[in-house]
């Protein structure tokens, strides 16, 4: 062991050991036995100087704790979480998923509201062609209609069919004006 | 980046070998700690090893938030009060902060942990290694005070004593080769058990 090693040495024990000084010295503690008691003895030196009382200056438990640590299984640090990064301004990006959401939403309910029109216009339409058939079978017996020509009887009911869908689909009907009549009109 | 966390981040990277420093580094201090416990050295160096690698296995956990010494000092006393626990004994009542237990001068409380044996041991070192300094160029001596006894960087003792970073370094290893001829001969006579 040269000079020079025996000085990183010491100079290990003071913890003033950086980059490749520090990579030399552990490789010659872990290859030269000589190194490793003259550094242990330099310590042990340190220890006594700073007051911590020795128990037996001759123990040395790197061996055994060395082997008992080989059997075990490699050490790995724990996952840290990963830290995302945004390419544009966080604010920005969630500014963007605020606005797509806002409108995926409004797509939705327009979708929704729109069935219910269609579903209230059908509902409708199925009410009033029952109606129309009763009032086909109860004009007959009461001339519901003024009219005495079946076509143009025929055209009005259409009208009021008409006239009720469409009030039905295009989200106003709770303001149309309801076309219906009285019996004995 | 510290020693000891460049180290860790080397473990944690599945690097054992680092891990052999930070044992080496440290094991004498754990195990004063823990013998502050358990009070029997041979039973505090088995509760040692059972620490250290607790320590081993949790440190992917481990991120730098404090001291790796003050983590693994925390380590050391739950492992010792579990062991007591386990022996139906009772752990002492007082902790040492973990702050503190870095150097001993600052942490009365540790006195508590010494044994006769250890005091005496320590005692007869710290002698050797007083005398040690003694007899060096006062350059030298200053330097490696200022460090060990102070407890400052490379970086200030330089400021302090004028001088470069590089010859602040040569100086504390030049102390510390004859700190350490002054142990290993007083060892080699058997002046020191």
């Amino acid at each position: 062991m040269t000079v020079n090693h025996k000085e990183l040495l010491s100079a290990l024990v003071d913890g003033e050991l950086t980059g490749e000084e520090l990579d030399l010295a552990l490789n010659i503690l872990q290859t030269d036995e000589q190194a490793r008691q003259q550094w242990q003895r330099y310590q042990l030196a340190s220890d006594v100087l700073h007051g911590h009382n020795l128990v037996s200056h001759s123990a040395d438990l790197t061996a055994s704790i060395s082997s008992a640590v080989a059997g075990e299984p490699l050490l790995t640090t724990p996952v840290k979480a990963k830290v995302l990064h945004f390419s544009q301004p966080f604010w920005k990006q969630t500014m963007s998923l605020a606005v797509a959401a806002s409108i995926g939403a409004l797509a939705v309910v327009g979708v929704m509201s729109q069935s219910q029109h269609d579903l209230i216009a059908t509902e409708q339409l199925a009410t009033l062609e029952v109606e129309q058939s009763a009032v086909a079978q109860t004009t007959h017996a009461s001339k519901r209609w003024t009219v005495e020509e079946e076509d143009v009887e025929q055209r009005l009911n259409t009208y009021l069919v008409d006239h009720n869908e469409y009030a039905g689909a295009s989200g106003v009907f709770s303001y149309a004006r309801v076309v219906s009549y009285e019996v004995g009109q | 980046m510290s020693v000891d966390l460049e180290l860790v981040q080397r473990v944690q990277a599945g690097d054992k070998k680092a891990f052999d420093v930070l044992i080496m580094k440290y094991q004498q201090r754990i195990v004063h700690v823990i013998t502050g416990f358990v009070h029997d050295p041979v039973e505090a160096l088995d509760v040692a090893q059972e620490a250290f690698i607790k320590a081993y296995r949790a440190i992917p956990n481990f991120r730098g938030d404090s001291a790796f010494y003050t983590w693994l000092y925390r380590i050391a006393i739950n492992t010792s009060k579990n062991h007591l626990t386990a022996r139906s004994r009772r752990p002492p009542l007082h902790d040492v902060d973990a702050m503190d237990a870095t150097n001993f001068y600052d942490a009365p409380e540790l006195k508590e942990f010494e044994t006769p044996e250890s005091k005496l041991v320590s005692d007869e070192l710290q002698q050797v290694i007083y005398n040690a300094i003694e007899g060096l160029p006062e350059d030298t001596a200053t330097a490696i005070k200022l460090r060990e006894l102070e407890g400052l960087s490379y970086e200030e003792i330089a400021e302090v004593m004028g001088c470069p970073i590089g010859t602040v370094r040569s100086r504390i290893f030049r102390a510390r080769e004859a700190i350490d001829k002054q142990i290993h001969e007083t060892m080699s006579e058997g002046e020191i058990r």
